[in-house]
């Protein structure tokens, strides 16, 4: 087991920021820890790094207790900080080779390794650049590759994407994918879910300092009764019964807004057929059609009756 | 690690720009300042000759010894022989200070009264007194003439030796001075806040990325401070040299107390900054604006702004001259320069030493803990 959290307390006066949070992350894996601002993710992770003290619980990295001075552990781990932690006065490759300097004391053989990440992230035509002079995303590469080049075993994302632009995203997105390729186990935290749909292997949706709910993409969404969303467009949505819509058999709700019949239904094979033919019966023309799959945002929203975004 | 890290943070406080305007040209601007400002200082309390007129007439010919008395003064007077009419043109264009007339009594005529002025009046009662002793002789015991009693009464005997308690002249100005470098010690502050904000993780996220490194913190912040020291150490040679060599500022001979003083004065400025770099939580900003304030504060009492501050603080609060760093680093400088011994100068290192002991187990006490409560 890489990681092995158990019955984690963290409380900051009253507040209770992790509430018995639990947790296991086997080998090779990218978990995704998704949850909104303040559900306590950088707080686990910073507990999990002991960063932070926390007033109880257990954690285990490689199977071996994690403590402040436990420098065989810390060795084989990588962290990419939210907030991207690099020295304004070095250069691009300075601030690659000081932080793997931490953990690489051979000159030789740390040099292979900035160039490397320099390689891994793209930044080879911003080597001598200073941080000041580089863009959002070029930024966010350099706070990747400042984590990761010393080549550890686990690596911990917190929310490395924040104000990053889609193209800038994606490249770290593929990154992540390959270092997990690699061999690297990865913890990735984030509140887009869209990125941790994409990426992780396994989901851990937290809120209000525990995970409420754990599995992969798939698992999660089946944990939830809403399996589908059809959306119709009504040419003529005055004429709509909309009771006798949410009547039929598998529908969980039914709504309309504007011209669109939102409907949510169980997971189920043609759910599609009835409510066409009530429609057709009401003589209501329709216009697109289309249906899409639950999202993780369903799966969050069920299970705390709150959206997933801020 | 201690040099890799000792190497890197040398590179970050050199290109640190904003920290070596403050560190290291601010200082030199301001020795510029004061250059510019004092340099007529020294020159005020230089004796400038009297320029005196003695009107030329018949009673002043029948009175030789007066004439003789007069030139016999020459550093104390410039004279100029002239009429009447031509020593009150002279005297209205302020081209004299006073003019001397026989008329028959020696008479001082001036248009305002001062120090110049008052030099001239004591020369004449002086010389009045002396004529009056000789003619009170003569006339009634001119056998005292023979056993040479005019010279005793032309020559004064000094019953008092002056010896000078310093190895120097006094210069007032030279205090602004060493009170400036003693602000530039302190101001290694900067660089110590810089350090301590670098490597705690509650206070940056370079330094939590640090402390999740399997480096020993305490040898890591070791050499930081070293950095941090060795680039305080450099500018404050740089800036002794530019006052020595450039501005002419005079600081002795001792060249081994200056070192020693502006090591201990660096070390005193980079652990002063660590401590309340360590201590205040909040942003980078307030604690640079504390240690700008209570570095100002200390060189104010030090006397950087009015020599007579320092002055007051030592007669009326001397307990507040042993508090304040700044205060100390410019006592050890002024000691070297001006008295042959160094008691006082050793008392102010050992106090010095005391500061930087408490300054670094304070930092130390913050510092050490490896987990934090919050970030």
């Amino acid at each position: 087991m890489v990681i092995n959290v158990k019955n984690l307390v963290k409380r900051y006066g009253d507040l209770i920021a992790l509430d018995h949070f639990n947790l296991a992350v086997q080998e090779g894996e990218v978990l995704g820890l998704l949850g909104p601002n303040g559900s306590g993710k950088t707080t686990a992770i910073n507990c999990i790094l002991s960063l932070l003290k926390y007033d109880k619980g257990t954690i285990d990295i490689f199977d071996q207790p994690m403590s402040p001075d436990a420098y065989h552990l810390k060795r084989d781990i990588g962290i990419v900080m939210q907030n991207v932690a690099v020295f304004d006065e070095l250069t691009v490759y300075e601030n690659i080779d000081y932080f793997c300097g931490l953990y690489i004391s051979d000159k030789q053989t740390r040099k292979k390794l900035v160039a490397e990440a320099i390689d891994f992230v793209g930044l080879n035509d911003f080597k001598k650049f200073y941080p000041k002079k580089l863009s959002g995303g070029l930024l966010r590469r350099l706070n990747i590759a400042c984590g990761i080049a010393h080549k550890p075993k686990l690596i911990i994302l917190d929310e490395p994407t924040v104000a990053v632009d889609p193209q800038s995203r994606n490249n770290i997105l593929e990154g992540i994918q390959k270092l997990n390729q690699q061999g690297a186990t990865i913890i990735y935290t984030s509140h887009y879910m869209e990125e941790v749909e994409q990426i992780a292997s396994r989901i851990a949706i937290m809120d209000k300092g525990k995970i409420i709910a754990m599995g992969t993409n798939e698992e999660l969404k089946k944990m939830i009764k809403s399996g589908e969303h059809i959306n119709l467009e009504l040419l003529n949505p005055e004429d709509l019964d909309l009771a006798g819509i949410s009547a039929l058999p598998h529908i969980i709700s039914a709504e309309l807004r504007d011209h669109q019949l939102v409907i949510k239904s169980e997971r189920g094979k043609n759910n599609l057929i009835p409510i066409l033919d009530t429609l057709k019966a009401e003589q209501i023309a329709i216009g697109k059609i289309y249906s899409e799959p639950p999202t993780l945002n369903d799966v969050f929203l069920e299970i705390t009756g709150k959206e997933l975004r801020d | 690690m201690f040099l890799f890290n000792y190497r890197y943070r040398l590179k970050c406080i050199f290109k640190d720009r904003q920290l070596m305007f403050w560190t290291f040209l601010f200082p030199i601007l301001l020795a510029i300042l004061f250059n510019l400002a004092f340099s007529n200082l020294s020159s005020t309390d230089n004796f400038v000759k009297v320029n005196v007129a003695v009107v030329q007439n018949q009673e002043l010919d029948q009175n030789p010894a007066f004439t003789q008395a007069i030139n016999g003064a020459d550093d104390l007077f410039i004279v100029e022989y002239t009429t009447l009419v031509d020593a009150d043109t002279l005297l209205k264009d302020n081209q004299i200070d006073g003019y001397i007339v026989f008329d028959p009594d020696l008479s001082l005529v001036v248009n305002q009264s001062g120090l110049k002025q008052t030099i001239i009046r004591g020369f004449l009662d002086d010389f009045e007194q002396s004529s009056a002793t000789i003619t009170t002789i003569i006339t009634q015991n001119p056998t005292a003439l023979d056993s040479g009693i005019l010279a005793g009464i032309s020559s004064r005997t000094e019953y008092l030796k002056a010896v000078s308690a310093s190895q120097s002249n006094p210069d007032p100005v030279v205090n602004y001075f060493y009170a400036l470098i003693a602000m530039t010690c302190l101001y290694g502050g900067f660089l110590g806040v810089k350090e301590v904000v670098a490597i705690q993780a509650d206070l940056s996220a370079v330094g939590a990325r640090i402390n999740l490194a399997p480096t020993n913190k305490l040898t890591v912040f070791l050499s930081s401070m070293l950095a941090a020291t060795t680039v305080q150490l450099l500018e404050l040679l740089i800036l002794l040299s530019f006052l020595v060599g450039v501005l002419g500022i005079s600081f002795g001979n001792q060249l081994g107390y200056i070192a020693l003083t502006c090591i201990v004065g660096s070390l005193t400025g980079v652990t002063f900054g660590a401590c309340i770099g360590s201590i205040i939580k909040n942003n980078e900003g307030l604690k640079i604006g504390v240690l700008i304030g209570s570095t100002m504060t200390m060189s104010f009492l030090a006397g950087m702004m009015s020599a007579d501050i320092k002055y007051i603080v030592m007669t009326k609060a001397p307990i507040l001259s042993y508090l304040n760093p700044i205060s100390l680093i410019t006592d050890s400088f002024y000691t070297l320069y001006y008295y042959n011994t160094h008691t006082q100068f050793y008392t102010d290192i050992l106090l010095l030493c005391g500061f930087i002991l408490l300054f670094s187990a304070i930092t130390y006490f913050v510092i050490r803990r490896q987990k934090y409560a919050s970030l």
